[in-house]
Formats: C-alpha cells, structure tokens, sequence
C-alpha cells in the first residue's frame, strides 16, 4: 500500500502536463426536444466511417451464417445418398465459408469496439469541457459525487449499448436471411415452427414495461449508497469524533437493505419473463418435429432439411433472446442518455455576451451600483447594495456573519450575476466584459484554501502552468510559504491535496495566496484569506501584501483588527447593506454598530 | 473495470448494477415524470425500512484475509442447492437434440408417427419441466447473491469505519468510494453472471457429453480430442493476452475518476484560476490513455471471439465427414448424426462462454483483490482487546512525554509534557505548524503517540474502548464538515434522538437561534455538499452547536472561531461560558484574545511546550508568549492609534 501511496496518479502525473489528444470530434444536438438516439446522431455521424465499414463486415458474416445451416442439410442429405465425394465437397465449401466468417467477424467486432470507444472518448471529453463551462449557480446545486457517476457510469452504458446495437441488428439481419432460406425449403413447415415466434417479443414487452422504473430505482439507490460512503469518507474526523461509527453503520444498512429490496423486486420479474421467452421458441421446435417428422415420414421432406430447419430455429432463439436482452439495454441507456443530457442542457448562469468585450483595467476602479442578490430562489442576501472603491484603494468589508460579506466578492469575478443593479469595473458592467479578461484580472483568495492532489509548484503553477520554478519560488516567498515547503520531504515537488502530504489549514492558505499572487492580478480581493493563519505569520503575509497591494485595488474580507490595518477604509455591511462607509478610526467614534462588531477588539486593548 | 472485450459480447442479460445514477436533491435528477407513477407504485408495496441495529466494533473479531474463497465458501450449502437447480435446469434444457434423433431414427426413418408422437409430448414435457426449475433457478440465485452483497456492503463500510485517520489522509476519497460503487458490482456481476453461468455452461457441458456418449463413444471421442485441445489452446492464449490488458483498463478507468472527480471537487478553484481550458485538454489526455488501454484489450478480444467459432465450424465439419462416412457403412445411424452437429453447436458455446466469462472472472478478482487490500488495512489505532468502557470523567487530561511524527522522518511533538485540571479551560498557542491541531487529535486518539502516553483522568487512552472516550470529548474542528441532509440532522449528529427543542435550545444557547430561523426552511433547510451554501462561520457555529449538543465532558476547540467575525465570536464566546462551566476545555487558538481567556495558556514551539502559565503570569515572565502577545498587541495598536 506504501508504494501505492507514492504512485502518482491520473492527471497529476507529470507525463500529463504538456500532453495533447484530439478534441471531441462532435458534440451532441443541443435540442432537449428530441429523442436521445436523435441527440446523439451528430456524433455517430462524425465516426460514420468506421461505423460503415464495420457494419458492411456484419452482413458478411450475417450471410455466411445464414447459408451455413442449408449447406449442412446438402451434406446430410448427399450422405443419405450414399455419394461419398460430394460430402468432401461440402467439407471444403464449409471450410472456405468459415475461414471468411473468421475474417469479417474480427473485422465486424473489432471496428463496433473502436466506434463505440471513439463514442465513449467524444462523450467523456465533451461532458468534461461543458462541465467546466458550468456556473457556481450549478455547483452549488449538484453533488460532486452524483457528477462523477453519471459522467462515468451512464456514459458507459451508452457505450455498451451502442456496441451491443449493431450487433444486434447484424443479427436481425441474419435472422431474415435465415427465414428466407427456411421459405425455400418449406413454407407451411416455416410458419408452423414461427408460431410461437411473436409472443417473444410480446413477453419482452411486457418485461421492459415492468423492469423499466425498477432500474431507475435501482441506480436511485445505489447512488444512496454511494452518498452515505462519500461523506463518511469526507467527514470521517466528525464521524470519529462523535463516535457516530454505528450510527452511520445502521444508516448504510438501511440505504443497503433497500437497495436490495429493490433488486430482489427485479429479480422476481426476470424470474417469471426469462423462462418463458426461452421455451417460447422450443415450443416452435417441438411443432417442427411434430409436422416435419409427419413430412418426412410422407416423403415430402430430408432428414437433411428437417437437421436444417432445427438448427435455423436455435438460430433464431438466439436474435429473440438478445431482443429481449436489447430492450433492457436500451432501456438502460435511455435512462443514462437522459441523464447526460440533463447535464449538457445545463446553461451556464453566466454567458457571456456575444460583443463582450475586453476589461481594459487601466485604472481598477470598482463600483457595485445598487446591487441586489440572492443564491438560487434564496431571500436576497445583498439589498440595494452600493459601493465604490478607487484606483489602488484598500478597502476592508466588515461585518456579521451571514451579512453578505463573501457574496459581495463573488459577484465581481462574475461567478454570479445579480438580480438588480450592476457591477462595475471602470465604468464596464461586468456582465459586458469577456469571463477571460475579468477573471484574469482579478484574484480572489476564498476562506477554504482547496489543494489538488499535484506538487506544491504545480498547485502553486495553477493559473500559469507554464510558470518557471524561479517564479514559484519567489511568489512563493512573498506569500510566506517558501520556508515550509522547503522543508516538506520533497519540497516544491512534494505531493500535497486531498491525497498527498498533509499540510495545516495556515500552510494552505498561504500556498493557496501565491497561488492567486502568482496571476499577478490587478485587483485582488481576500476573502478572510488568513484566517487560519496565526498572528505572526500573518504578519508576515501582510508586511509582504502591503508592497504587493501597491497600485492595485484591493478588497479584504475580515474579522481581525489586524487585517483591517491593510486598509485604508473599512465598510460595515450589515444585512446586505453598506451602513457605515470610512476610516477605521472615524467610525469606531461614531457608528455604535461598527463599534459593536469589534467589541471584543476593543476590550482586547483596553 | 474491463468491459470491453470477451464479457461484453456473451449473450442473456446483465443482471449486475454497474452503476449508481440519480438520487434525490438534484434539481434536475431523480425519476423522469413519465416513470414517476409506475416507480410510486412500486413504492407504495414497499414496507418502511427501519434504521437496523447493527454491531459494530472496533476489534475486528474474525480476521481472515478476503478472498473471493474465504467470502463465497461459508455459503456452500446454497451453492450447492443452487448447483442442483442448475443441473436439473440444463438437462432439461439441452434434451431437444437427443429427442430430435429419436424422432428421426424411431419415427421418420421406421415411419412410425405414432412413436414421433409420443417423442413430441415428451419434448412438451421438457419444456413445461424447464420452466418451473428455471424460475426457482433465477429466484434462488438472485436472492442468495443479493444476500452475499448486502453483507459485503456492510462488512466494508464497518471496516472502513475502524480504519484510522492516517488511512483517510493518505488514500484519495474518489478511490475508496470505488470500493463500494464499482468493486462491490464487479462482485455482484461475477456472482450472478459469473458463478452462476459458469455453473450453467459446466452443466451444459456434462449433460450434453452424456447425450453424446450414449450416441456413440467413437463420434464422440473425436469431437473432444480433435477439437476441444485446440479450443483449451486459443482460451489459454487469451488468458495470457488479455489479463495485463485489462488490468491496464481498470488502471486508466481510475485515474480517469479521480481527475474526473477532484476538477469537480474544485471546480471553484479552477473558476478563479481559469484553469478550464487547460484541464479540458488534459482530462482529453487521460480519457485518451482510457480509450487506447481499451482498444487494446478489444484487440484480443476480436481475435479470440470469432477464433472460437472458427473452431466450432471445424467441429461441425469433422462431424459431418466422419459421421457422413459411418452412415455410409452402416455403423451409424442418421438420427445420430443430427443430433451430432445439433449438439456440437450448444457444445462450443458454453466453452466460449466459459471463457468469456474469464473476463468477468478477472474483474471479479481484481475487485476482490481490491477489496482484500481495504480489508487487510489495519486501524493504526487499535482498541485493546480487554479495553474498558472510560467511566463518566472528571476531565483530567495529561500528556507525559509524548513524541509523535506523522511519519517517521518528520517529528511534530517532542517529550510533550503536561497536564489539565478538571474543569480547567488550557489555551494552546504558537505559530503554525507547532503542532497544536496534533494534540488534539492525540487527545481524541485519532493517532497514537510514538513515545510516552495520553491520559484522560489517570486512565491511558490505549486501555479504554474508544466509543467510551470519543463520546465524552467533544471536537470542534477548524474546517467544520456538514453532511447533506437538513440543518437539523447535522446539529443532532452525535444524538440523532434528540427532540426538536433540544436542538433549537441548543442553538439559543450559543446565540444563532435567529440564523437558523432566517433560513428558508428552518432547521429543515437541506445543508448541501459540504454546506457550500452556508457561509463558513455559519458552519462553525453550526459546528459548535452540534458539539454542545452531545453533551461532552470535555471540549477541545481547535481554531473553531477563526471562520467567526469578532462580533459573533464574542456572542459564541459568551455562550461557551456557559458551556465550559464545570468542562474542561482545551482550546486551540492562534487570536490570542481566544487564549486570553484561558484559566492556563500553553506556548507550543517545535512540538514542545515552552511556557505554562496565565497570561499575566505569561505576560510577566517576559517569554515566548510575552513576544507573541507584543506582536499581535502591536499590531492591533497600529490600527487605533493610525
């Protein structure tokens, strides 16, 4: 398990840094109102090639193994004859038709294989890049967990039934080749031994009817079960602590014994169906004897062509049996096409416009102009908010927990839009400048410093992969963070994140700081960025932002004195208004509330 | 896991799950509206599933390696019952072919139509026969491996839950989540589609070698020796070729995931930085690694699926040609002959598929393998097999020369010394990195110290069960995690009985009643993943509240006002008054206007504690602490005097 831990994976492996493949080569059809096979048919078109040729080597084989079973009855029949030379005539011919069988069904296999992986590739990489594209509004929304298996799983269910499709129609193909031949050698017999035929598919009806809503219950409830292990995974420490273990336990049981409910439901109807939809055809073939013996015993059919017709008909069990296995695998993917596409048809909050246009920030001044703002279909947590901060201004934004603090700097990068008013950089709405600008100008340092699982320098590298270690090292250093990682077992090269080294809540924050310094923004907002941090180190990262936040707007959320000292003017926010706006001084004096909120900061200095 | 392939193309249905899919919460998930009736149907026959009460310990009790043997053997009996039904199910199934030659040698050739007849009903017979073993066949093995599953879903997640922090710091969440979403069906699908077929085609095999050999042994001794070798040489080519390929496809399927599932994890992160472009390309290169490993094992499979059935016609070739030449002298008769290549085609199937299965085998055995890993882990923090219930404590927390590392190379606390009076509140401070977050979870024995020993009333950590002691501490961590699931649920976390006003007194008591009523719904308001909809010193006070809501005997605050502006930490901070009074308290703190209140304040610096003392006392001395106190004096001097 020591050398598994040391393994790099997936995307934080080196090799991927630099490494390119195509993109998708189509992406679905973006109308919600049609059909998911239709949906997906632009990117089967772009693989139709492929596609073609493979299935042009299934009627091949379809043929072949259409015309084995009428050669074998030849064979028997010339053998009834006593012709002992032709029976080595068909040997060959059977041989030869073989051999040809081999050949295209490596092709036909083979090429259905790399159309449907080609399809797997398109699908994986596109959903990857429009989940990128999604707003916070969606996150906000979704779980992380319930992403991953729909991106992974339901793809993959599309992918095996796209595989498994043509195959299936290769064998519908064979299976009118075959009903063809069986005409020939007799009609009345033919249909006779077809009889029971329909009700298969009349069964597979039934079946499909049945296990349907039972498989969307059944991957509602494994994913039940999936959410419990993830956050017991995730919050593992609360769970200890409480000694919740079998407390959690019974809730598992629980998600558990009702997902097996559920299957037991399934199995049961697969129990009553299956049976029947493969004796079906075995009631044809016990007809077949009756009739075709009373023939052959009248002299109006072979022996050869009575072998024949059985093996035809174990022929066609088979095209009736996959029907049914078809539709439940339609089924299936029916299911996970649609939950795809609910992720594809998932807008992004915040387009961009079409004559968008580039944030020039020459001067960075910031203007929130009456803004209103809720998340979702929430209350509104900003109100009429207003406020101005000028060119290379620090200004602190004080107040209460939950009085809109955060939610004011997450509107100016635009990961949200507001509901009034607009928000301005250097007279340009936000909503009017390209994401690419905006966001490349400004830096924000969230409360919850989150690490990947890469080395620090490529953590650190995050907005500018291409940065030289030189960079890192001095960004790194501005943000106080040089000395500890250069003491970490393999320095800037040290796997940290959810699965490497564990580094303190003060560490992160500090490399999460020359993360966004590393950008080099031009207006930096510090969202309770050092928080974790303690006083001296803290100073530290300050005595090193004072210098940085020279000539840049800046915007800092806070709690402690010492972070407000950054500021020239501080704000108090209180129920999604501005209600005091000055120098931290002037309002100690006179606004009670401001006062009020730093209280404790007070007796402190008394 | 492999799906590409020899598994992908056998034929009857894939009965496994494979995968999880929507549930409940999403706004755009859940049941489409054209199933919801039907699915409501279904649920209303469901009865309610009562939480059940399952053990749980932290000594595992019967230690044996996982193996897909030493989890499948204890059912014996039910497989073998299983294999009965089984038996009995193919026998009745292959019976055709045998009865087709009697109908042709006894009926057709001696044109006796009353003997055909009487060869149809029996054939009818067969039939009705083989629908009712088939259904008792499904039931039975449906039911047996649903049973095998749920007790494996629970045996995992117990163990998942004995196992220590050091296991969840080091091992990504997205893999241990594949333990139980896709190991757990790779399981499931080699039981019911693996075992269970497997069984099925061996049966075939036997019943139809049967029907051959009372046909005729020569016929038949050259159908297995000239063809069955060459089949057992292609399977064997396959084995060797595939088992690497497709080890390599459940690597990449992995590393696929966890790319998939941290970008998503910080897809903030990757907002803020712009990273989306980059990351788009470079998931392209990790799904194209996937793509190529799977081409990879398809190529094989190509070969070996039509290589087969080349083998199978031979068969039928060798069949017709010898078989046609002893009917022409007379030493065998036609209806054997038909019967003959009739069988040889429900013959070569099940060797196929019996090899095809191999796949479903391998990834059985992987996730098996897998598995067998997770279970192997061992807690690192192992409760004594005659460990005692802690008795209801004082509060007497001592740490005697305690040295720990999180690995052996990096030393954290060093000869650790010191001691907490009952109902004392003990502050410690120091720079980051000192090792404070460490005592804290020394205390609630998270990790063991490599040296030395943690007591809490004279009792070592080590003697006493840990339930006993981590009930009686209360932990409020510095990032506090809420499970989805609705505010109230979350706050009564460690005491899921507790009545609605408990919880709302709780919350008065800490001053955040009036947040909780300005949610939308309440206590009932959903907390999302992670709570991302809260703001973080909601989620710490949350946190808190949860904490006093079990009652503990001791409390240990690890920075868990740092997230809590000053105003609201003031409110909290006289709520925890209350709370402390009587408990002891060890806090956590880096604002040292925390510590401040301490009754003891403890300096932590490289892991050893340099000073003790009050904060005048502390003060006075002219110390550490006196610097620290200076430092952030001075700095928040600097801000009125300016």
């Amino acid at each position: 398990m020591a050398a598994a831990a040391e393994r790099v994976y997936g995307a934080s492996d080196p090799k991927y840094r630099n490494a390119s493949a195509p993109p998708p080569r189509a992406w679905i059809d973006p109308d919600p109102e049609r059909g998911w096979l239709r949906r997906l048919m632009p990117v089967l078109a772009a693989h139709r090639a492929l596609i073609l040729a493979s299935l042009a080597a299934g009627l091949g084989v379809a043929a072949t193994g259409a015309v084995t079973p009428r050669l074998i009855m030849s064979a028997i029949d010339v053998a009834l004859d006593k012709q002992a030379s032709a029976i080595g005539f068909y040997a060959w011919l059977l041989g030869g038709i073989a051999l040809a069988r081999f050949l295209l069904s490596m092709g036909f296999r083979y090429g259905m294989q790399k159309a449907s992986q080609e399809l797997e590739y398109d699908l994986r990489t596109s959903i990857y890049a429009h989940l990128a594209s999604l707003s916070f509004g969606f996150y906000d929304r979704a779980q992380t967990g319930q992403l991953v298996s729909r991106a992974n799983a339901d793809i993959r269910a599309v992918q095996m039934f796209l595989m498994f499709a043509p195959l299936m129609s290769i064998t519908l193909v064979s299976f009118v080749a075959s009903l063809g031949i069986m005409l020939t050698i007799n009609p009345l017999l033919t249909l006779v031994a077809l009889i029971p035929i329909p009700g298969v598919y009349w069964v597979g009806l039934q079946m499909r009817g049945k296990l349907f809503p039972m498989s969307w219950l059944i991957q509602a409830r494994m994913a039940d079960v999936a959410t419990i292990v993830e956050e017991n995974v995730t919050g593992v420490r609360i769970v200890k602590s409480f000694a919740a273990e079998k407390q959690q336990l019974g809730l598992l049981g629980r998600a558990s014994e009702r997902l097996r409910w559920i299957t037991l439901k399934q199995v049961k109807i697969r129990a009553f169906f299956a049976p029947v939809m493969e004796n079906l055809p075995r009631v044809g073939r016990a007809l077949l004897l009756l009739y075709g013996g009373w023939l052959a015993i009248e002299g109006q059919l072979t022996i050869g062509a009575l072998v024949a017709m059985n093996m035809y008909m174990i022929g066609l069990q088979a095209p009736f049996r996959m029907i049914g296995f078809l539709l439940v695998m339609s089924q299936r993917a029916a299911a996970s096409a649609q939950r795809i596409y609910a992720i594809f048809d998932e807008r992004s909050d915040i387009q961009e416009r079409n004559d968008a246009v580039d944030l020039p920030l020459e001067q960075g001044r910031v203007c929130f102009e009456a803004v209103s703002f809720g998340y979702g279909d929430g209350p509104n947590i900003l109100e009429g908010l207003s406020l101005t901060v000028e060119p290379g201004e620090t200004v602190a934004v004080v107040g209460r927990t939950g009085s809109g603090k955060s939610t004011l700097a997450r509107l100016l990068p635009r990961f949200y839009d507001v509901r009034a008013g607009r928000v301005c950089i250097d007279g340009v709405d936000v909503r009017d400048a390209t994401l690419e600008s905006l966001r490349t100008r400004i830096g924000l340092v969230l409360d919850e410093p989150f690490l990947f699982s890469e080395s620090v320098h490529d953590n650190i590298a995050y907005a500018r992969p291409d940065a030289t270690r030189e960079q890192i090292i001095e960004t790194a250093a501005l943000a106080d963070a040089h000395r500890f990682i250069d003491e970490l077992p393999e320095g800037y090269d040290t796997v940290v994140g959810e699965r490497g080294y564990t580094l303190s809540g003060g560490q992160r924050q500090r490399i999460a700081i020359a993360r966004t310094l590393l950008a080099d923004p031009k207006l930096l907002i510090l969202d309770d960025a050092t928080s974790s941090v303690d006083v001296r180190v803290e100073q530290q990262i300050h005595q090193a932002l004072a210098r940085l936040l020279e000539g840049r707007t800046t915007i800092v959320i806070a709690h402690r004195l010492s972070t407000i000292a950054l500021a020239q003017r501080v704000v108090l926010l209180d129920a999604g208004r501005i209600v005091a706006d000055g120098r931290h001084e002037d309002l100690l004096r006179t606004v009670p509330a401001y006062a009020e909120v730093l209280t404790r900061a007070e007796e402190s200095l008394s | 896991m492999a799906w590409g392939g020899g598994g992908a193309w056998q034929m009857g249905p894939l009965g496994g799950n494979q995968q999880a899919g929507p549930a409940t919460g999403l706004p755009f998930a859940g049941i489409p509206p054209e199933y919801a009736d039907a699915v409501d149907a279904l649920l209303e026959d469901e009865e309610e599933i009562a939480v059940p009460d399952l053990p749980f310990e932290h000594v595992e009790t019967d230690r044996q390696p996982f193996t897909l043997r030493s989890f499948l053997l204890p059912h014996w009996h039910a497989f073998a019952w299983a294999g009965c039904l089984i038996g009995l199910d193919a026998l009745a199934l292959n019976i055709g072919p045998w009865l087709l030659q009697l109908g042709i040698d006894e009926g057709v050739w001696k044109k006796d139509f009353a003997s055909l007849q009487w060869i149809v009903l029996a054939y009818f017979a067969a039939i009705v026969a083989h629908l009712v073993i088939a259904r008792r066949r499904i039931l039975f093995t449906g039911q047996l491996g649903q049973r095998l599953m749920n007790d494996l879903r629970i045996k995992l997640f117990t163990h998942l839950q004995r196992l220590s922090l050091d296991f969840y710091s080091r091992e990504r969440a997205g893999r241990i989540m594949t333990r139980m979403t896709s190991d757990i069906p790779a399981l499931e699908q080699l039981i019911q589609e693996g075992v269970v077929n497997l069984a099925m085609q061996a049966a075939t095999l036997l019943v139809v070698t049967g029907f051959l050999i009372t046909m005729d042994l020569h016929l038949t001794l050259v159908v297995l020796l000239g063809v069955v070798p060459a089949m057992c040489l292609m399977t064997l080519w396959f084995r060797r070729e595939s088992t690497q390929r497709y080890a390599a496809v459940r690597e990449r399927i992995a590393d696929l995931l966890a790319d998939l599932q941290e970008s998503l994890a910080g897809v903030r992160i990757v907002t803020m930085h712009r990273r989306e472009k980059y990351n788009v390309r470079r998931h392209r290169a990790v799904v194209n690694d996937y793509r190529e490993a799977n081409l990879s094992a398809a190529r094989v499979a190509a070969v070996y699926g039509p290589g087969s059935d080349l083998v199978g016609s031979f068969g039928q070739i060798v069949v017709l040609v010898v078989g046609g030449w002893m009917v022409l002298d007379g030493t065998l008769s036609v209806g054997k002959v038909s019967a003959f290549v009739l069988y040889i085609n429900t013959f070569f199937a099940p060797i196929q598929q019996l090899v095809q299965l191999h796949s479903v085998y391998q990834q059985g055995q992987a996730a098996a393998k897998k598995l067998r890993d997770v279970f192997d882990r061992q807690p690192s923090v192992v409760e004594a097999t005659n460990a005692l219930p802690l008795p209801p404590i004082e509060g007497e927390i001592a740490f005697d020369h305690v040295s720990f590392g999180y690995d052996a190379d990096r030393v954290v606390l060093q000869d650790l010394c010191f001691r907490v009076r009952p109902g004392e509140t003990f502050a410690l401070v120091g720079e980051t990195g000192a090792g404070k977050s460490t005592v804290a979870k020394l205390l609630t024995r998270f990790y063991d110290p490599q040296q030395g020993q943690v007591s809490v009333d004279g009792y070592n950590l080590r003697d006493v069960r840990l339930d006993s002691l981590r009930r009686q501490l209360g932990i409020v961590p510095q990032e506090p995690f809420l499970f989805a699931g609705s505010i109230r649920d979350n706050l009564a976390f460690a005491r899921p009985h507790a009545s609605n006003e408990e919880v709302l007194a709780a919350c008065q008591a800490l001053g955040i009643l009036e947040v909780i009523e300005g949610l939308p719904q309440g206590i009932e308001t959903p907390c999302h993943e992670r709570g991302v909809t809260l703001s973080s010193g909601e989620r710490q006070l949350l946190a808190l509240v949860r904490a006093f809501l079990a009652q503990p005997r001791a409390l240990i605050l690890d920075e868990a006002t740092s997230n809590l502006d000053l105003k609201t930490e003031s409110m909290v901070e006289h709520a925890l008054d209350t709370l402390l009074e009587g408990r002891t308290a060890i806090l956590i703190a880096h604002r040292l206007s925390t510590a401040m209140r301490a009754d003891r304040i403890g300096v932590l610096h490289a892991g050893q504690l340099v000073e003790v003392g009050s904060h005048d006392a502390l003060l006075a001395r002219g110390g550490r602490y006196a610097g620290l106190f200076q430092t952030w004096l001075r700095h928040s001097d600097s801000e009125t005097e300016a």
